[in-house]
């Protein structure tokens, strides 16, 4: 057996009190995409810290082909030869492709030649094997296009290990596909490719072989072809796992609470129209650029339509901003965590009071901390987030986590209409279910729910019907006794079936 | 054709476009206004800004600000005047190194505090900036350093016209300023060293993934902002003569300004310094030519000035913005990425 690229030997890592990693051990072979999976929170990422020099191990070594190496930093790990791609791509959005690409390279000597560099860059970019101009300024590309340079940066660099964290979490399937060839090709060029995903349609699709972690913990190794779905689930949770894709019964009820007639957005949307119950979930289903998004902002006020009516519990309502939305009863659960969800430096206990911080005001206009405690403690209890107290800063948790949270956030506004935006993207399949739960549970008590999701199985679960739409388009309203895996993708690729 | 250019490019032709657009008004409102006497004034009282505005050019393009800059630049000019003043016989380039060398000490301690004790740049220098000026109160007693004392070399060399065009003279002090400024210039286009700070200030967290050493790299343009103004302190000295302890005062936001109206993204990560240069010749123009303004009083001068800054870098804003949208929509029409599967 040939000599493996990188050897991780029982690994800890300890974060004060919390043990991330205990004893991991994880060997990576030459031309192999190794897949690791678990929950979030499982010890995935310190495991890619580590590997990549951002975090230093409490005890047990690295060996890089056969030798033991201390990894002090990003540089030392590229001196090894192992590179990262994240989920959200790390580019220089001010500098060109090409730039990007070679920034930190100094085997050229320190004076750069653009028109040399540029030349060298697209060798590496036809070598990963897209299309792409090196002189093109970072800024404008697309989150694909990002990652293709990130790749290409690491290819620069002679890379052996090559680590995807979640690339194709933000992908639409057809870039994501693409993707997966590209980590293939890299395989098939001698790289060891470690392959992060919560996709397990995608690992069985790609990797070699899989190693299962759980609470930090190395729980198994095995060659895919020895690893069932089932199998692989109930060992990343500990538990079974039969019900997530099990559909229960619609709890819609005859009130109509939105009407949505004809609503256009002039260049990004046209003629939207559905009606929407209370206690129903309507999953809006199509591919990336397909701006369902848009659609959810603009009956959010965020964007305000070019024509068209929206009706809300039976009256005609032109929100302008979102605020005037909220006070209205409608949520909305944005799927840029980061950016439009969290205050990630604030405590839980802040981050929950936020959005009816009004109502944890005394007669003064003092905020009431008790209060405030209090519900982010029932909220934590009931939603299970995990977490020392109530006054750890978001950021520190993980992002399934993170995740509930926000739900938390705009559970206590207790509004009628949800708007979840990609609720459980990049979040692990125990978290997962467990928001399947909460949105279930809210249309239960007559709540009603707009679900946008580019899972296809979570839209099959999950929807009482399934609106698909295509490139600013509304293609169909499907019941959900109809709804296949097929017919949804049909209409979200308007018939064609490549992209699937 | 405009898809061709890079945005770079563009903002310094459209800065251009102002220049001359001001150059222009002012010809019809001021008589006797386009001459050789203008460019004369300007260009020697832009020489120093110049340096200063490319010093503050490395440091905003890190995402960073020095406040202390104009403080340096008048301890540096005191400073050198009392060793000129005391020992006569110091050669030229020897002086002027001395200058560089004290400007890049106070750029060390900026960069200390900044880069390595990981202190906001703009508490760092504000403070340093306040310290600087006392230290410059009382290493100078309150005296003044008087023309009267300094060597005539010093004296002459910033008006030595050493070529001149018509009646469009090219002093020294403005051809070494230039010359500087088209160092920088070539060094940030080209230098892999010198790129880094884009990269620093572009995305710091893919910075440090990408093994860059930002700590270093911020350093770094602290030492050389710092270094610039102490010529630029050599400068002020050669051109003023007198110093006395207000030397250089208001010269950090006159600096920020110049980058900013230049271009340079406050945010860091893009920019020039040959834009920043026209932001110093801009300002400095409009502020010479609203002196001569009859319409305008004195007292509006500030105010035009500052809105002058909101409107060109509101502008740059919302041009920068649409121009990205513009081509962002016709790559997408011309090349559709694909796989070559």
């Amino acid at each position: 057996m040939p000599q493996p690229v990188l050897r991780m030997n029982s690994i800890s890592k300890h974060f004060g009190m919390t043990k991330a990693l205990s004893n991991m051990s994880i060997t990576l072979e030459a031309s192999e995409v190794h897949a690791i999976v678990g929950e979030n929170g499982a010890g995935k990422s310190t495991i890619i810290k580590i590997m990549t020099g951002i975090h230093q191990p409490t005890s047990g070594k690295i060996e890089v082909d056969g030798k033991t190496r201390k990894i002090t930093g990003p540089q030392a790990a590229r001196e090894a030869g192992i590179a990262a791609i994240y989920q959200e791509p790390m580019v220089f959005p001010d500098l060109d492709v090409a730039e990007n690409i070679f920034i930190s390279d100094n085997s050229t000597g320190v004076l750069v030649h653009p028109a040399e560099q540029r030349k060298r860059a697209r060798a590496l970019i036809e070598r990963i094997g897209i299309k792409l101009d090196p002189s093109r300024i970072a800024s404008g590309l697309t989150l694909a296009e990002q990652q293709a340079v990130e790749i290409a940066r690491a290819l620069s660099q002679d890379v052996r290990v090559l680590i995807m964290d979640e690339p194709t979490a933000s992908l639409s399937a057809h870039e994501a596909e693409q993707l997966r060839k590209i980590a293939q090709n890299l395989a098939g060029q001698g790289v060891a490719v470690v392959y992060i995903s919560h996709r397990l349609e995608e690992i069985f699709e790609i990797s070699d072989r899989v190693t299962v972690i759980r609470d930090g913990r190395h729980i198994s190794t095995k060659p895919i072809a020895k690893v069932t779905s089932d199998g692989m689930i109930t060992e990343m949770v500990g538990r079974d796992f039969g019900k997530y894709f099990a559909k229960t019964a619609s709890t819609a009820q005859d009130e109509v609470i939105l009407e949505v007639r004809n609503l256009t957005l002039d260049g990004v949307f046209e003629d939207i129209s559905f009606d929407l119950h209370r206690g129903e979930v309507l999953c809006m289903a199509g591919l990336v650029g397909a701006r369902r998004t848009d659609v959810a902002l603009a009956i959010f006020g965020v964007i305000p339509p070019t024509s068209g009516s929206i009706k809300f519990k039976g009256q005609t309502t032109k929100f302008t901003n979102p605020r005037t939305a909220i006070e209205a009863g409608i949520a909305y659960v944005s799927e840029d965590r980061r950016k439009l969800g969290l205050a990630m430096p604030m405590a839980i206990k802040s981050n929950v009071s936020m959005a009816t911080l009004d109502s944890f005001l005394s007669p003064l206009g003092l905020l009431k901390r008790e209060k405030e405690g209090k519900v982010a403690r029932h909220f934590i209890d009931s939603l299970n987030i995990r977490t020392p107290d109530v006054e750890t800063p978001v950021g520190m948790l993980s992002g399934g986590n993170q995740q509930k949270v926000m739900l938390a956030k705009w559970l206590n506004l207790n509004p009628d209409l949800f708007i979840f935006d990609e609720p459980t993207r990049g979040i692990d399949i125990g978290a997962k279910a467990e928001v399947h739960d909460l949105i279930r549970s809210i249309a239960a008590k007559g709540g009603a729910a707009l679900l946008i999701s580019s899972d296809l199985p979570e839209v099959l679960a999950m929807g009482d019907r399934i609106l698909v739409m295509r490139e600013g388009h509304q293609m169909s309203i499907v019941k959900h006794s109809e709804a296949t895996q097929e017919t949804v993708m049909m209409h979200a690729t308007g018939q064609r079936q490549e992209a699937i | 054709m405009l898809a061709r250019i890079p945005p770079q490019t563009l903002r310094i032709l459209a800065l251009l476009f102002v220049l001359l657009a001001v150059l222009l008004f002012f010809s019809t409102q001021v008589p006797n206004y386009l001459n050789g006497r203008l460019f004369n004034r300007i260009s020697s009282s832009v020489a120093i800004m110049a340096l200063i505005a490319c010093g503050q050019t490395l440091v905003i393009l890190t995402r960073n600000i020095d406040l202390s800059i104009g403080s340096v630049v008048g301890f540096v000019a005191f400073a050198t005047g009392s060793l000129i003043t005391n020992n006569p016989d110091i050669p030229p380039i020897l002086l002027a190194t001395y200058s560089i060398l004290l400007g890049a000490c106070f750029g060390v301690i900026n960069g200390v505090f900044v880069a390595y004790a990981g202190v906001p740049s703009i508490i760092v220098t504000l403070g340093t900036m306040a310290l600087f000026r006392s230290a410059l109160v009382e290493y100078s007693d309150a005296k003044s350093i008087t023309t009267n004392n300094l060597p005539t070399w010093l004296i002459e060399f910033p008006n030595t016209q050493l070529f001149s065009i018509g009646t469009l003279q090219f002093r020294a002090a403005f051809v070494v300023a230039i010359l500087v400024v088209i160092a920088v210039h070539f060094a940030l286009t080209r230098l892999r060293p010198a790129r880094k700070l884009y990269a620093v200030g572009s995305n710091p967290e893919a910075a440090e993934m990408a093994g860059i050493n930002s700590k270093l790299v911020i350093f770094f343009a602290f030492i050389s902002a710092g270094a610039l103004a102490g010529l630029a302190g050599f400068m002020f000295l050669a051109r003023f003569g007198t110093i006395t302890v207000v030397a250089g005062l208001g010269f950090e936001l006159k600096s920020v300004a110049s980058a900013v109206v230049g271009g340079v993204n406050i945010f860091g990560g893009s920019g020039s310094v040959i834009g920043a240069l026209i932001g110093a010749i801009l300002i400095d123009l409009i502020d010479t030519s609203l002196v001569r303004w009859q319409l305008v009083s004195e007292f509006w001068r500030e105010a035009v000035l500052g809105s002058l800054i909101l409107l060109s870098v509101a502008a740059d804003a919302v041009l920068m913005r649409r121009l990205v949208k513009w081509r962002v929509s016709r790559e997408k029409k011309e090349t559709k990425p694909e796989v070559q599967s």
